[in-house]
Parts: C-alpha cells; structure tokens; sequence
C-alpha cells in the first residue's frame, strides 16, 4: 500500500514526543502501522502472510508465517492512538509455522494527553520446532490515561519456543489488566516477562497462566514491577506442571516507592506429576539500600541512583 | 605529605553500646594506608562512618574531617562529589545495568575515562563490557569490576573493604599493584584487611582493636604486632587495647 507520508510524519511527532525511537519514522521501519482504526503503513516482511481489516473502532489481524521462515530483522507493529479516540479494539491471530524462527517488536503508543479503552486479544500459535519471540513495547505520556486490556492465549507444540515481553517503562501505565496464558507441549518452552512501571494512581493487574502438558515442556514467567505514589499492583504467576520431567518458575520482584503504593503478588504453584518440578521466589521491598548507597558513593543524587536501578530492573 | 583526611577522637555508641572508642586517625595525601584488625574492631565501622553509609552520618563524639571540611552530617554523595568513595568487601549486584554502563557512570566525571583501560588494570578483558554487573559474574569478577570502577572515578580518596576478600589467592599480586595503580593516577587509599601481604603494599598501616586504634607505623612493624598479638587472641586482649 501506498504510505500516507504526511499521516505518518504526523503520528511520528507525537509518538516519539512520548519516547519512540525517531529512527522508526524516519526509516519508515513499520511493516504495520494503525492509528486508531485506520492503516497507515502495511509492508509485508518476507515468509510473512496477513490480512488486516479495519473495524469501527480498531483492526483485526491475521498473521500466518510460513514454515522455515527465518528472519533477522524483526517484524516492526505498531498499534497507537496519535489523536482522541475513546476506545480502540485490537483483535488478532499469529501462526508460527514449523521451525520458522521470528520476533515481532510490537509497538503500543498513546499520545500525550490522549484517555482511551485498549482492548487487544491475541491468540498465538507457534508449531513444531518454530521459535517465536514477542516484545511488546508500550510507551504512554506523562498525562496520558489508558484502560488497557489485553489477554493472550498461546500454544506452545512440541520443541517450540514462544516468549512474550510487556514492557511499559515510561509514562503512566493507568488502569491495567494484562492476562497471558500458554498450553506447552512436549520439550516445547514458554517464557512470560512483564516489565511495568506505576505512577500515581495507576491500577496493574499481571496474570501469567502456564500450562506445562508436555514431557520435558518449560515455563518461566517473570515480573518485574516498579510501583511508585499510590499505585496499586497485583501478580498473580500460575505454572502447572502436568507432564512428567516438566520444569516451571516464577520469579516475581516488585519494588514500592511511596508511603501509599500497594503490591500483591500470588505465586500459584500446582504439580500433577510425580517427576514434575516448579519453584518460585517472590520479593517485594523498596529499592536495595546497597545498590543505591553505592551508586551515591560515585556522586549520584539519592533519586539519580533510583533511576538508574529502576531503569536496569526493567530494562 | 599533608593529612587529606582525619579522624578526630571518634566515637560511636550504637544502643548503648560502644563501637568506636575515640579513633584519631590521619590519612597523608598520597598514600596508601592500611587499616589492620581482627573482626570485630571496628575497622568497617570506621569506613561506614567516613562514608557515611549504612545509616552512620556521624559520630556520637568527634569530627572526620576531608580536605578540610567537617564530613559529619553529610549525605553520602555530597562526599562522594567532595571527592570520596568506598569499594564495598561484598558489592551490589545491579540487574539490567552493564559492566560499561557501571564503569561510566562511576567516571562519569573523569574526563580522561577509559574503560577498557580501567578493566584491564584489574585482569578483565574487554569481553566483560556486555556483561551484567548482576548475579552472572563470579565473586572474584564483581569483586575486579568494584574496583575497576574506582579507577574509572579517579577519587582523591578510596576506601577499599577487603579489596582482597572473594580473590583467589595467585590474584593476590594484581590487586596489590592495581592499589599501586590507583596511587600513580592521583588517589589516596585507605584499604581495610586481614591480610598481611596486602598490608605490605601501603606506605603506613594502622592496627585496631576493640575499637581503638592500638599502633600507626610501617606496614612491617604494625603487621608484625598483628600477627604475634592478634591473630591468636580469641578474646579481645585487654593488654593491648590499653586495659578496658
């Protein structure tokens, strides 16, 4: 399709006011843009097949990658809302056909000022062998607010590898809801990471499901949550180990900062096999006093030393 | 050589309890001196209070003065920007933040900074500027990267808490020659050790007891005092800390 230059010049201004990398824009690196509801960029990666149909208030994808793809660049989405909108639905289905090996780099981005209702579904299905890696990168403004709710459903077959990244590291989160759950098969891996930052009043709530069915099949979900003034923030990690010899792990470390923040976090660890195993560590506290006398040691402010802890937590 | 830092009749009381009992201690700009002990003489405490870390801004009595200017009460990094750091015997691990991102952000003052130099001067190769300064680098490596990063800061004074601790023994001549290096580029260091063949590398020593200072001298003699006194005193020896 034909690129809406002015179009994207436009979102590209208040997009990387809020933090995206200006080199997106400037190379014009999206193999899929949507503003709102409207398609602004779409060029086909290679291997990679797709309808996009637009909807009254957002899209719906589908993606199939062909068996044995392999590509070293990343597939670039973006999904945002440059101008008002009061909701924008995504809907979406990924295959990851046999021992094909790919990552989306999947941009969420609300611009400054903008308050919205996100709704995303995503069903994802990585086959045999294929390798699958999905970094959803969320950039928000300082006094942008969003409901956002997203639930993703994998499935995980045999030898495959399915990981999935949320991170949200500037601007507010605002009021969160983000379910992810796998069905891992046989030898297959999936690994869930959640990386997030709370400011305010912001409301996160993280649930990762894994499912581990399969003989030998791996789960790790990881959460990493920084919450900060009076935000409320609750994990909850489930792992099943259902399938003999199957390996799970939560590891869950959130950090408060403010006398008014409250943070939940809910390992649930459920073994079904004798040969099973999933372990879990959970920590909640305020920044690690050595960390942060050590970097005041080299002359950095009390708050310069957060920051650079912080950042490194989520990075 | 003129005193850069000194310790004036310090004494800290923490819940009643006595941990300094009037320390006077003088670091000479320049040079490397050694703070020897056995655990227990408050010899970390001391360092925490020049610092000012661990909750210890200042002493119950006395002053610790750096370049002339009165350290008690100030925060950590006012000292730290005075030109003053501390190598920790066990160092944080940072998670998400690089060997190079460390370095740098220790010398981000350092306008001559070169980090693949600093690293080199401690055994550690330029392979190590991707790694994590988190759990994925060995004792003795997180050991190596604290004080590469002191070379990266180039303090006019550099606490170091057992430089040695956590480093295998044959490793033991490097680290006495990067205390050395440390001193060629312009900084002073007070090192706190158990060791006598790291002692040997500073100009002067000091041997501590129950928190006193029992003797100041050369590395040699205090060295020897330690090892003949010391090392085979289970209990805090009364005699030597001057009958309390």
């Amino acid at each position: 399709m034909e690129v809406k230059k002015d179009l994207l010049s436009l979102i590209g201004k208040r997009f990387t006011q809020i933090g995206l990398p200006k080199e997106l824009f400037e190379k014009n690196r999206f193999n899929l843009l949507v503003d709102r509801n409207k398609v602004v960029v779409r060029y086909p990666a290679p291997g990679v097949r797709s309808e996009v149909v637009e909807t009254p208030t957002g899209v719906k994808t589908k993606v199939y990658i062909e068996p044995g793809t392999k590509l070293e660049e990343p597939v670039v989405l973006c999904f945002g809302a440059a101008e008002a909108t009061e909701v924008q639905t995504t809907e979406g289905e990924i295959v990851v056909g046999e021992g094909a090996d790919v990552k989306f780099q999947v941009y969420g981005a609300m611009a400054e000022g903008i308050k919205l209702k996100h709704k995303n579904k995503l069903k994802v299905r990585v086959e045999k062998g294929a390798r699958f890696e999905f970094l959803d990168l969320h950039y928000n403004g300082e006094e942008t607010f969003v409901e956002l709710e997203t639930e993703t459903e994998a499935y995980v077959a045999e030898n495959a590898y399915f990981r999935s990244v949320f991170k949200q590291t500037r601007g507010r989160a605002g009021k969160v809801r983000i379910v992810l759950s796998a069905s891992v098969d046989k030898k297959g891996v999936a690994v869930f990471e959640t990386k997030m930052i709370g400011k305010k009043d912001d409301e996160i709530y993280v649930e990762d499901v894994i499912h581990l069915n399969g003989e030998e099949s791996r789960g790790i979900s990881k959460s990493r949550i920084i919450a900060v003034d009076e935000t409320k923030a609750t994990f909850v990690g489930e792992t099943y180990g259902n399938a003999p010899r199957c390996r799970g792990h939560i590891d869950c470390s959130e950090v408060i900062r403010g006398k008014d923040v409250v943070v939940k976090a809910v390992p649930v660890v459920v073994v079904n096999n004798e040969t099973a195993k999933v372990t879990h560590e959970a920590a909640i506290g305020s920044i690690d006093k050595k960390q942060l006398e050590t970097l005041m040691a080299r002359g950095l402010s009390e708050d310069e030393a957060v920051d650079v802890i912080v950042q490194g937590m989520l990075r | 050589m003129s005193p850069l830092l000194t310790v004036n009749n310090v004494k800290l009381t923490i819940e009643n309890k006595p941990i300094l009992k009037g320390v006077n201690l003088v670091v000479r700009k320049g040079e490397i001196h050694a703070i020897l002990g056995p655990n227990g003489a408050g010899k970390s405490t001391l360092a925490s209070l020049i610092m000012g870390i661990n909750d210890l801004k200042e002493p119950t009595e006395g002053e610790i003065i750096f370049k002339g200017k009165i350290l008690n009460g100030l925060e950590i990094y006012e000292r730290a920007r005075l030109g003053l750091t501390l190598a920790w015997q066990d160092p944080a691990r940072f998670e998400g933040i690089t060997v190079e991102e460390y370095l740098k952000i220790s010398g981000k003052n350092n306008p001559e900074l070169d980090v693949v130099e600093c690293l080199e001067l401690v055994g550690l190769d330029c392979s190590y500027l991707n790694r994590f300064v988190d759990e994925t680098l060995s004792g003795g490596e997180r050991k190596r990267v604290e004080l590469a990063s002191i070379l990266a800061m180039r303090p006019e004074l550099a606490i170091l808490d057992e430089p040695d601790s956590g480093i295998d023994f044959v490793s033991m001549e490097d680290i006495a020659n990067m205390i050395k290096t440390m001193r060629e580029r312009g900084t002073t260091v007070l090192m706190i050790t158990h060791r006598e063949e790291i002692a040997e590398v500073a100009d002067r020593a000091t041997l501590m007891c129950d928190g006193k200072v029992v003797q100041t001298g050369s590395p040699k003699e205090v060295g020897e005092k330690f090892k003949t006194m010391c090392v085979k005193c289970e209990v805090r020896n009364p005699e030597l800390v001057g009958g309390e």
